[in-house]
């Protein structure tokens, strides 16, 4: 029997090289995935996190960019991420174009404007962004055009201050499972808080443009608009929502007797969510429902629970219509208008397919702007028109009138519609003070600062005097 | 309506003064045999009552809506100033001579009886949801006329969806 | 007279052919002018008028005539518009608005048979056309893609390109027909002017089943739609602009129309081109007004054809009560035909016919029949559900030929404006009378089929009128028997084109509106290629969306 005589050097060596190697394997564990399916879940990744929605120009390439994303402070252009290596991120390595997705910093070390969500994909595990940087290169088109470079007002052209920007709101921490929670919710918090972002429209955001952490999921404003409150609260959010209806609503973009997605919302179903493995719906519903309930102290009661069927026909049955039609009643407006799928008492069709009125948050929410916002632009999946708009066929006025007498019969009746409201939307939404606001600040800045340095020379001449 | 009549129906209904109303006292035994729901119907005076009974007698239902009752009331007492003298007198010669409501209309025309009209009339309204001829013609109820409802489990009315696109493809009912 | 308005082209009459010809100039560049007679009405208002009628059943009843642009109505009061001088009554309906008389129609949209277009060489019988299907053919296809319309294959009107959208889903009712009809009849989907799905930021089909008198939706295309478009391509819509007169120069040329509005104040609009497209009644009728000193007999007209050889379709129909519970009424109104009687060598010897079954809801019509009968107990609601589950109808569509003495004429009576009225001069012959007797083997056996009871064919006699106003501004290569070419110009006059279903010169079996939309577009194209001098293409370019 021969005995290995291994002396404690070598087997430190030995150790060594194979943790080195083990090392070295799990590093490289994404890379050692076999490439096709590597890049598959890469392109079920870039799904989970929506990149056509910015980095896809309407009627433009796949990822070669030009939309433009309005802000307050003016529109950003989305950039091209083919892997064109002339006009896309074909030249970039992973760690850049890790940088770029978690950092939010480009190749050339410039920052990116949170309108790209960094800060939300940071959360994104190495893995996970081996896989999507995979995808972006190998299987993306590269297309050799660039987009218009953003050019904002000053001071926000200045795309160094995002260095301060960051230094105060992003969280470069990745994700960390939660051990006390079980597989599923994690799953959900990792994709809800990562790639689905979803708190970039679901959280206001304060003065700076950063999402208040306090008030997580708690409803935000996207333009014009409005991303609901998605916490567990019974009245406010989803907390009286079963996981099978949430995981329906974000599949199919409706749940029966609460909700049907638009705008934004419908966007994102669309090119998204409803691509999404039901297991990771499921998971992201879970986590919702644990999401720290927050209430609007308007909802009184669930937002999907207003309302009842029931109509004014008497009131206009055999009542010519008025000779100026912006003096047409509500219940008028509603019958030469929604009545026609939505039914005379506001019960929807039989097949449900065209929603009910009541029980439905459209009309359940004291801010009414996404009512005006589908009243004005209708609810388009694409490439179906399931509501036809109505901002040719109505004044603001008739939209004001019908609106309030949707949420009176069938809805919240604390929420209205003004014509004031109408108009402002239609117009593309409030204007922002944001710039004025800052170039003042600036300038107030500079007027101290010349103040102060004044103030201390008189002090030194006086002391040297 | 004779006090004693009333007196003694009274005593057979629940004495709710709200509830009785007055169709209790309007009804023959024959026309209450028709719309025995009908005793528990609250209105509002006897000419509408009496209106009520030909009306749930001619279209043959068991429930009428109260404000469309008080509704087309109005209009074809508007429309016809002696209308609610014809209706009571058509509600007691149908409860006199017992008269089949199949049978009504060609009795009345047989006997060219100055009543003769009022059936249509009544039925066009609560059918049809029109009140009125030619060019005084109204529509007071589409969606809510009869017609409406009797085949709602089933059909919108004109102009309503049906539903989305190709839901009309299954068999019905 | 108050201001002048100029343009390179002057359409009169904004209906679907008026309009989408206006939009194709205007897209080309052109200064483009719309005459309207009457007032801009939306589609909000039409849908509230149409559930306060009391007269849900009258189509009309939703459009009442504006008093500057009167058009005839019959309910509940005949106005008088339509003067009918007989011997058969000719009681057209149409629409005097912005978008014309498709507001309100069922949205056939078949194109002729090839065989349609030479009955006379070939059956001995009416005219031939001066121009051939495969000469229309890219028409169709373009007129086609404009408004959205959905067929099923096989319906003997050969393609080039497929149709835009697949047909309407069957309704259960006509399922059950088309399955117990065959053999014996091929039943097939319509070819509609109707979304089978999301089409030009139009929603798809939801069954509203009031297609005549208004889509409340859009699903079906209408002339409102192609009056927006003409607008929105650059054309200039003047509504309330009643034209009552054309005037010309010494050569011939027309000059202006002349215009009332609603305050009969008269106004004159000059241009380079005129385009009379104001439907086949009204359109004659301001050719015939416009009469000079060198134009005693009126405009187009120096051969006395202007508004002969009217022709419109007539029907005559079967109702019964069906063995099984079908339920009319969920759906399009117009979803299936039977085409078989459409051609064929018995041309020669009676009139062919589409055979049309209806999908309307019976509600209303058994309601009123109930109330006439005097049923009423609990048996009224019985009946009332037997019969609109079991109802149904089936209706031909006939070929009327083409007779000079059949006219659109000037009457003595003159309108609200002062202006003569329009003269229905009208009968039914003995060509189109046999091809009715010939139906009736069809609905018998129909009815057969279906397991029928109670059958109530149409009062023997009487004709149906289906507002398919045809052969009044006929085309045709000889100045003698027409009025207008091939191309849709104006024998008499060079600068006048026609645009209407008026200038279709027989009236086959299939509704007007495709065929004279294609022949619009081809004189419209025509009109084009003779300002570039380049010959007029045999295909088009399908317009960008």
């Amino acid at each position: 029997m021969r005995r290995i005589l291994l002396s404690v050097p070598r087997i430190a060596t030995v150790s060594a090289a194979l943790l080195l190697l083990l090392v070295a394997v799990g590093a490289n564990a994404a890379a050692d995935m076999p490439d096709a399916a590597l890049v598959q879940r890469g392109e079920y990744l870039a799904k989970a996190g929506d990149c056509v929605a910015c980095h896809t120009a309407p009627k433009g390439q796949t990822f070669a960019g030009g939309l433009l994303l309005p802000t307050p402070l003016g529109p950003i252009v989305a950039t091209n991420i083919t892997p064109s290596k002339t006009h896309g991120i074909g030249n970039y390595s992973l760690a850049q174009f890790s940088d770029a997705l978690r950092r939010g910093v480009r190749a050339d070390g410039a920052h990116l404007y949170p309108a790209m969500p960094y800060t939300s994909y940071s959360k994104v595990t190495d893995d996970d962004t081996a896989a999507l940087y995979a995808y972006f290169m190998q299987v993306v088109k590269p297309v050799d055009t660039s987009p218009p470079p953003t050019a904002l007002p000053f001071p926000f052209n200045v795309r160094a201050s995002m260095i301060v920007w960051n230094a105060l709101f992003l969280d470069t921490k990745p994700f960390q499972s939660d051990p006390k929670q079980s597989a599923e919710w994690n799953r959900g918090a990792y994709l809800v808080n990562g790639l689905a972002h979803c708190s970039t429209c679901h959280t206001p955001r304060n003065l700076l443009m950063a999402e208040d952490g306090a008030r997580a999921l708690g409803g935000g404003d996207v333009g014009v608009w409005h991303a609901p409150n998605i916490t567990s609260d019974a009245n406010s959010g989803v907390g009286g929502w079963s996981v099978t209806e949430l995981v329906g609503y974000l599949r199919d973009g409706h749940a029966a007797g609460k909700s049907q997605a638009a705008g934004p919302m419908a966007e994102a179903i669309d090119a998204s969510l409803r691509h999404l493995d039901e297991s990771d719906l499921r998971a992201m519903a879970t986590y919702l429902h644990s999401v720290p309930p927050l209430r609007d102290a308007a909802d009184t009661r669930p937002v999907f629970s207003w309302g009842a069927a029931g109509d004014d026909l008497a009131s206009i049955r055999g009542v010519a219509l008025p000779k100026d039609l912006n003096e047409m009643t509500g219940p008028q407006l509603f019958d030469a208008h929604c009545a026609t799928c939505h039914q005379a008492q506001g019960q929807g069709s039989f097949d449900g397919g065209l929603p009910s009125l009541f029980n439905n948050t459209a009309l359940g929410r004291v801010n009414t702007n996404n009512l005006v916002m589908v009243m004005l632009e209708g609810l388009h999946r694409h490439p179906d028109i399931l509501m036809p708009g109505f901002a040719k066929d109505l004044s603001d006025r008739q939209i004001a009138t019908l609106g309030s007498y949707l949420t009176q019969r069938y809805g919240n009746p604390n929420a209205q519609v003004t014509a004031g409201q109408v108009a402002m939307l239609r117009s593309g939404g409030a204007s922002s003070n944001l710039v004025l606001l800052a170039r003042a600040a600036m300038v107030a800045a500079v007027l101290l600062i010349v103040v102060v340095i004044g103030l201390w020379a008189r002090r030194r001449r006086r002391v040297q005097a | 309506m004779s006090t004693s009549h009333s007196a003694s129906v009274d005593n057979l209904v629940a004495p709710n003064p709200v509830r009785r109303g007055v169709l209790a006292g309007l009804l023959g035994a024959y026309a209450a045999s028709l719309i025995p729901w009908a005793l528990a119907q609250p209105v509002a005076d006897s000419d509408q009552g009496a209106f009520l009974a030909v009306s749930a007698i001619l279209v043959g239902r068991s429930a009428l809506d109260a404000a469309a009752t008080k509704r087309l009331y109005d209009a074809l007492l508007a429309n016809d100033a002696s209308f609610s003298a014809s209706t009571r007198t058509l509600l007691n010669l149908i409860n006199e001579r017992k008269i089949d409501p199949l049978q009504l209309q060609q009795l009345l025309d047989d006997e060219k009886s100055p009543l003769a009209a009022i059936p249509r009339v009544i039925v066009s309204a609560w059918l049809l949801g029109i009140v009125g001829s030619g060019e005084r013609a109204r529509c007071l109820a589409f969606e809510t006329a009869l017609n409406a409802v009797m085949v709602a489990d089933v059909l919108k009315p004109p102009t309503y969806a049906y539903g989305t696109y190709g839901s009309w493809a299954g068999k019905p009912g | 007279m108050a201001d002048t308005l100029s343009a390179d082209f002057v359409v009169i009459g904004s209906g679907i052919i008026g309009s989408l010809t206006a939009r194709k100039l205007a897209l080309a560049g052109a200064s483009v002018l719309i005459l309207e007679a009457g007032p801009r009405v939306t589609r909000g208002e039409l849908v509230a008028r149409f559930r306060n009628s009391p007269r849900r059943s009258d189509w009309m009843s939703p459009y009442p005539p504006a008093a500057w642009a009167p058009h005839p109505v019959y309910q509940p009061k005949d106005n008088g518009y339509l003067v009918q001088a007989g011997p058969y009554p000719y009681p057209a309906e149409y629409i005097r608005q912005v978008g014309g008389t498709t507001w309100h129609w069922a949205a056939h949209a078949w194109r002729n048979v090839p065989n349609d277009f030479k009955i006379r060489s070939l059956y001995g019988v009416g005219v031939d056309w001066p121009i051939t299907y495969e000469d229309l053919e890219p028409f169709y296809q373009e007129a086609e893609e404009i408004m959205g319309v959905s067929g099923a294959p096989n319906t003997g009107s050969p393609r080039t390109k497929p149709f835009p959208m697949q047909p309407v889903t069957e309704p259960y009712a006509m399922r059950r027909i088309r399955e117990r009809l065959e053999p014996a009849y091929p039943v097939v989907s319509n070819t509609t002017a109707r979304n089978s799905r999301s089409y030009d930021g139009r929603p798809a089909c939801c069954g509203n089943n009031s297609c005549q008198p208004i889509c409340p939706i859009d699903a079906q295309y209408h002339g409102g739609l192609s009056a927006d478009a003409a607008v929105a391509a650059g054309a200039r819509l003047i509504p309330d602009a009643n034209v009552y007169q054309l005037e010309h120069d010494a050569q011939g040329r027309v000059t202006a129309a002349l215009y009332y509005d609603p305050d009969k104040a008269s106004h004159r609009v000059t241009g380079k081109t005129f385009i009379v497209a104001a439907n086949g009644i009204e359109s004659p009728r301001l050719l015939l007004l416009s009469t000079s000193d060198k134009f005693p007999q009126g405009l187009a007209n120096s051969r006395d054809m202007v508004g002969r050889h009217l022709m419109d379709h007539p029907s005559t129909s079967l109702t019964f009560d069906a063995e099984e519970a079908l339920w009319l009424g969920r759906g399009p109104q117009s979803p299936s035909s039977i085409n078989t009687m459409r051609d064929g060598a018995f041309r020669s010897e009676h009139a062919p016919y589409r055979l049309d079954f209806t999908n309307i809801s019976r509600v209303d019509g058994t309601s009123k029949s109930l109330v006439a009968a005097g049923v009423y107990g609990p048996e009224l609601e019985k009946r009332l559900r037997h019969s609109v589950a079991h109802e149904l109808n089936v209706k031909n569509v006939l070929e009327v030929l083409p007779l000079p003495e059949h006219r659109i004429a000037l009457s003595d009576q003159k309108d609200a404006m002062g202006i003569p009225k329009p003269q229905a001069h009208y009968s039914i012959d003995d060509y189109t009378r046999r091809g009715h007797e010939r139906s009736q083997a069809d609905f018998k056996r129909i009815a057969e089929l279906m397991g029928g009871t109670n059958l109530r064919f149409s009062k023997d006699g009487d004709f149906a009128n289906n507002q398919h106003i045809c052969g009044t501004l006929s085309m045709g290569k000889d100045p003698a028997t027409s009025v207008c070419d091939g191309w849709g110009r104006a024998h008499d006059h060079e600068n006048l084109f026609l645009a209407s279903t008026g200038v279709l010169p027989t009236s086959a079996t299939c509704n007007s509106t495709l065929n004279g939309l294609a022949v619009a577009l081809r004189t419209a194209q025509h009109i084009l290629s003779a300002q570039t001098s380049t010959p007029t293409p045999a295909a088009t370019s399908a317009p960008g969306r």
